[in-house]
């Protein structure tokens, strides 16, 4: 048994919270063994241990059979660990060479000496076919560039051992093919991988052997050939999973949202550009309309404009046959739209608010909770336990949490619950369930498929293609700001359906 | 306990911690220059009030009616996510409409003092919505448009007071003497204290508390506020007219600022508004109280009576040869160690959070199989 | 044209200062730590400075003076800025607030300590540090009324300051990691560079170049210091966001606010603008509402150090 790191019962702590309990990890030489486990299962937390970002309570680190103390990135390095992080971590401004040499520049007394840099990162490039601009700057160039940046990185250095830790999350699904051809070339190359993920079907189609973690405790190790996705998921999740949604065919009833020519223009880079480019749809009672896309083609503006949280520079909005182009958010949360948002932190929630508080923050100023503008607390506090009850929202402190301090998967039932419960008849619904577990992503899957079926109109926007496909009645796929097909999930396959959104194909045109 | 009660209590430990702290120093200070004589005057700054009876309480809460309001103005913007470093300048706009209606418009009668407060409310609001206004509009950032807005306004009252001769006091270079129907009345209070200073302005700053704290705690307004300062983008998402709650704040936290200027002038006891190139020391005295009472209104009503009484008992200092500033150094000391305390604060509710998703995971845990 | 030489020699006097402050909040800011402390930095350095020539009025002067005079105030400005440093850094406190106590307690602590050595507050010095004319240089026509007469060494070592900082923080490692911190100190940390101790660095550098500023202010224009520097060191953050966090620009925006705050005060001996009759006030009031209207154009699309003002954590994913 080759192993070039073994990570032996590793404990790491936080104030409060045991992220890794006992772990013990072992990669052999010339694998790509993945590391598989649910949103907090303690992948993230295992990794950092290993590059040195975190020193673990308990626990000892191999590397190379010998028994070594990781102190930091620079001790990962000078062992030969490299790490590509699911949050890139590249200075924006800086070029692709700066942020590439950053941390081991070549200087002579002080000054920066580039060209031999220069030099190494081409020639680097060209062996391994990650192809850069080396004076471009980051804020710049694609996602997918940006990641042949951070492997760039760990090859400068020499990184025999390579941690990617969730690496297709932003990735086309060309990239996504792209970098598993890249890792099968790396680990040709005599590197060792270490894949970090939640995504099975990449687990099949590149690892040799799969390491499970749930809820800080190591499950167990597997050849991934001898595994069904099935076997895989049970282990990451404890229990047996329904990896589709059941649900009844759909009844469409009147149209109650139509966007019509709606294009949003931004400024980038001193230019303008078309974020949203001339959309028109319709979607009825009864239906779940799911736009499906890569992230960043356009969804966001979308919603955005939609909703009236940004600007857009043409086209109109109608709910429920009125025109709310140019009404105020307030008018249109009030005249049957909900939001479900991309970013719960961000839009979604007043975090240092309360529960409570939360709860009732798209409607404090209707007459049930206010009385010439003096809040009526006990009826927020009783409403706000009844959507507590009925949504089995867990807190720490029930109405009085702070919304900061809850999971993220209960501060996404409670925008759910406040959104769902004012009966919209148009509900925008935007990743509704990224970062969350599988008992969550179940529970909101379930609320979305009981309001259709109670006559609402739903919007869904999402990046999961298993959760477009499984979800929703009509597909429009936005690719570059426009609505590039309009597909039924029942005729169109997986593949299919990553081409269109890669632009690759164009309803009624040719591939 | 519920849990914001826990929470209350570590914000008031950790002030009592700053003022421990920054009282420490100053001690140390006063060794360091004459140790003789600094436990005497140590002990006058903590009772200098105290030993001078009814008469020097009252003078405590003479000095403090300012720095409440500045205090409030600063806490209050806080509130809702904004600092405002603008009260110096807030507070001498205040304080010059006062001034110019108490001197100019003295056919009033008895509405003559209410009507030069209006006028020093009103002015103080103008003072505060310019950088409430640059920041909704242009994302300005607030410290500095303000600290621009205080320098601006103390030019700009020199040099009306010095160029107009109804205002000016040639020989002594300052503002003249307001109307006597333009002072704030005494209210009774010269009963309970006889011999201070202390006017009816007291008594209007412990209501502009009241008023804020209602405002802030109790309506929608408020909700609408705290809403905004906490996070702008979810205020958004939820149709709150952020840029509308931004630039009402301002207002508001220079209104009360401007009314601050208004108490202190028309109080009645020779203050007169000097030409001189120097920031409205009151202005920035409210960044310290606001910090102190934790920006709860109620909090800065007692800590701006706290730092009143230092002052007070700082007075009595030059006896032993002390210099008043030493006042003003502990102060800023303290305030910089409230700035730790914040820190204490934080860690006690991460604490309290762990504790919080472990309750939680833990009934997640108990309800599966 | 002697109004011209006037008018560009007063400048120097305003725009020097302005300009060291403002580069030093520059690696300040760059590292990701907002120093809003410079006001408070100036008057301490000021402060030691001017004591200090005080007491060797009777046994130093010249150029030397006023050199032993500059070490001194920047290493007080470095350890006053020590403080901001250690609360911003090490207890992660809210920026503004450590910063504004620092500017509080410098001047209370100025007029203390004056009074508790000599008696009165003001500190009086002899000023024997004005060079009439550089030698060979002061000849050259132009250029050398301009530049090389009614000059003080600092405003050479100012102009020095401005190239060096534009080397370092472009063209040496020191400053590649430096601005990294500022964007983006995560990245900064996986590639192993100290992030707090880059961060001590930009406030160290801040507080020795605020504290030779506040000397630098006083000298030409006073012949006393009353624990006051003006709101120079306000006025050298609003120059930081005109100047976009860029050397040259913050170069050429102090020297616009240097020209605005010497026609304020010398105005009267311009033939031309003593002749409007616009008072005082008013020139003294321009460059605040001018900085006004700068920063509704700049802030939009502030080009601010992404990371700044974030107290890094190295818990945080």
């Amino acid at each position: 048994m080759d192993y070039i790191i073994e990570m032996l019962h590793i404990t790491k702590e936080f104030p409060g919270i045991i992220a890794n309990d006992d772990i013990t990890l072992q990669l052999k030489k010339g694998e790509i063994l993945a590391l598989l486990g649910e949103n907090g299962a303690g992948k993230s937390t295992l990794m950092s241990v290993l590059f040195g970002l975190y020193q673990p309570e308990k626990g000892v680190i191999k590397v190379r059979g010998n028994e070594e103390k990781i102190t930091g990135p620079l001790d990962a390095n000078a062992l030969g660990i490299g790490m590509v992080h699911q949050h890139f971590k590249l200075v924006e401004n800086f070029t692709v060479l700066q942020n590439i040499v950053l941390g081991i520049e070549t200087t002579k007394r002080g000054f920066l000496k580039m060209d031999d840099a220069r030099k190494k990162v081409m020639d680097l490039s060209e062996k391994y076919k990650l192809f850069v601009d080396p004076d471009a700057i980051i804020s710049d160039i694609t996602v997918g560039m940006q990641q042949r940046v951070e492997i760039l990185k760990m090859l400068y250095r020499d990184n025999e051992i390579m941690i990617f830790d969730e690496p297709t999350a932003v990735l086309t699904p060309q990239e996504i093919e792209e970098l598993m051809q890249i890792m099968k070339d790396l680990v040709k190359e005599g590197k060792s991988i270490l894949f970090i993920t939640h995504k099975l079907n990449e687990i099949k189609a590149v690892a040799d052997r799969c390491s499970v973690l749930r809820r800080g405790k190591y499950i167990g190790t597997v050849e991934v050939a001898e595994t069904t996705p099935e076997e895989m998921s049970e282990m990451m999740v404890g229990r047996k999973v329904n990896l589709t949604v059941e649900k009844n065919p759909s009844k469409p009833g009147d149209v109650v949202l139509e966007v019509k020519d709606l294009s949003v223009e931004a400024k980038r880079e001193g230019q303008t550009k078309k974020m949203v480019h001339d959309v028109s749809f319709k979607v009825k009672r009864g239906e779940i309309v799911c736009i499906a896309g890569i992230d960043g083609n356009g969804q966001t503006e979308l919603i955005h404009a939609i909703t009236g949280i940004s600007d857009m520079s043409t086209g109109t909005v109608t709910i429920n046959g009125e025109d709310v182009t140019k009404k105020s958010i307030r008018y249109k949360n009030t005249h049957g739209l909900s939001h479900i948002p991309e970013d719960r932190h961000k839009h979604g929630l007043v975090l240092d608010y309360n529960l409570a508080y939360n709860l009732v923050l798209q409607q404090y100023f209707e007459k049930e909770f206010q009385s010439s503008t003096f809040l009526k607390n006990d009826k927020i506090y009783e409403y706000a336990e009844k959507l507590i009850q009925d949504y089995d929202i867990r807190s720490s402190e029930g109405s009085y949490t702070t919304a900061r301090s809850m999971s993220g998967g209960n501060q996404q039932k409670a925008i759910v619950a406040r959104e769902i419960s004012k009966a919209p008849d148009i509900l925008l619904a935007v990743q509704p369930t990224r970062g969350l577990d599988v008992g969550a992503i179940e529970y909101i899957h379930r609320q979305l498929i009981k309001q259709r079926d109670a006559g609402a109109a739903i919007l869904l926007v999402s990046l999961e293609l298993d959760e477009v496909m499984n979800l929703s009645d009509r597909i429009l796929v936005m690719f570059e700001g426009g609505i590039v097909a309009d597909l039924t999930p029942k005729n169109v396959t997986v593949q299919e359906l990553g081409l269109y959104m890669a632009g690759a194909k164009k309803e009624g045109g040719r591939s | 306990m519920k849990p914001k009660q826990i929470k209350d209590h570590t914000g008031i430990l950790s002030s009592i911690f700053a003022i421990v702290l920054g009282l420490i120093v100053g001690l140390i200070i006063l060794f360091l220059c004459n140790p003789k004589q600094a436990l005497p005057g140590f002990a006058t700054i903590l009772s200098g009030a105290f030993t001078h009876g009814a008469k020097g309480v009252g003078q405590v809460f003479y000095y403090a009616t300012p720095i409440i309001l500045t205090g409030l103005s600063v806490g209050f913007a806080f509130k809702t996510g904004l600092f405002n470093i603008g009260t110096p300048g807030q507070f001498i706009m205040g304080g010059f409409g006062a001034v110019y209606v108490g001197i100019l418009w003295t056919s009033l009668g008895p509405a003559h003092w209410i009507v030069a407060l209006l006028a020093s409310v009103i002015l103080g609001a103008v003072w505060g919505l310019v950088p409430g206004l640059l920041k909704a509009y242009f994302n300005v950032n607030e410290v500095i448009a303000s600290i621009m807005m205080n320098y601006i306004g103390m030019y700009l009252v020199n040099w009306i007071v010095k160029s107009y001769k109804p205002l000016f006091n040639n020989l002594r270079n300052e503002s003249r003497n307001v109307a006597a129907t333009a002072n704030i009345p005494k209210m009774g209070l010269d009963k309970i204290f006889p011999g201070s200073s202390v006017n009816g302005g007291i008594l209007i700053a412990i209501l502009t508390v009241i008023v804020i704290w209602l405002l802030l705690n109790k309506t929608t307004f408020g909700y609408e506020l705290k809403a905004v300062g906490f996070n702008r983008d979810a205020s958004k998402y939820a149709g709150i007219n952020e840029k509308k709650s931004i630039i009402l704040s301002m207002m508001i936290a220079g209104a009360i600022a401007g009314l601050a200027g208004g108490l202190l002038y028309l109080a009645g006891t020779g203050k007169h508004i000097e030409i001189k190139d120097v920031l409205a020391s009151e202005g920035f005295t409210g960044i310290s109280v606001a910090l102190l009472g934790l920006s709860n209104p109620i909090g800065v009503l007692f800590s701006g009576i706290f730092i009143a009484y230092l002052t007070a008992g700082g007075f009595y200092l030059q006896l032993f040869e002390f210099s008043t500033e030493i006042i003003d150094i502990i102060v800023a000391v303290i305030i910089y160690f409230s700035a730790f305390a914040l820190m204490v604060k934080i860690i006690l509710s991460k604490i309290h959070k762990q504790k919080g998703e472990k309750a939680e995971a833990a009934k997640e845990g108990g309800t599966k199989s | 044209m002697s109004v011209v030489y006037f008018i560009f020699q007063q400048t120097m006097y305003f725009m020097i200062p302005l300009m060291i402050v403002a580069l030093g909040a520059m690696f300040s800011e760059r590292s990701g730590i907002i120093n809003i402390a410079l006001e408070g930095i100036m008057t301490m350095g000021a402060f030691t400075g001017i004591l200090f020539i005080h007491f060797t009025g009777g046994s130093m002067n010249g150029q030397f003076q006023l050199i032993a005079a500059v070490l001194i105030s920047m290493v007080t400005g470095m350890v006053f800025s020590l403080f901001h440093a250690y609360a911003s850094i090490n207890m992660k406190s809210n920026q503004v607030i450590s910063g504004t106590a620092l500017n509080m307690f410098a001047p209370a602590f100025a007029i203390f300590v004056a009074r508790v050595i000599q008696g009165v507050q003001q500190v009086q010095f002899n000023n024997t540090f004005r060079i009439t004319s550089v030698p060979l240089l002061g000849k050259i026509p132009f250029f050398g009324p301009l530049l090389f007469q009614n000059a003080y060494i600092t405003t050479y070592i100012g102009i020095a300051i401005f190239l060096l900082s534009t080397i370092v923080l472009y063209k040496t490692r020191f400053g590649l990691r430096l601005r990294s911190c500022g964007e983006h100190p995560q990245a900064a940390d996986s590639a192993g560079i100290n992030v707090y101790r880059m961060q001590y660095a930009g406030v160290m550098i801040s507080g020795a170049l605020g504290g030779l500023g506040g000397l630098v202010f006083v000298v030409p224009t006073s012949t006393n210091f009353n624990a006051d520097v003006a709101g120079y060191g306000f006025l050298a953050l609003a120059v930081l966001i005109f100047g976009q966090w860029k050397p040259v620009n913050i170069m050429l925006a102090s020297l616009f606010f240097g020209l605005m705050k010497a026609i304020a005060s010398a105005y009267s001996g311009i033939p031309f603008l003593s002749s409007l009759g616009i008072p005082s006030y008013f020139y003294k009031m321009v460059p605040y509402i001018i900085t006004l209207i700068v920063l509704i154009f700049t802030s939009r699309n502030s080009q601010a150090p992404k990371a700044e003002g974030i107290p890094y954590d190295k818990g945080q994913r």
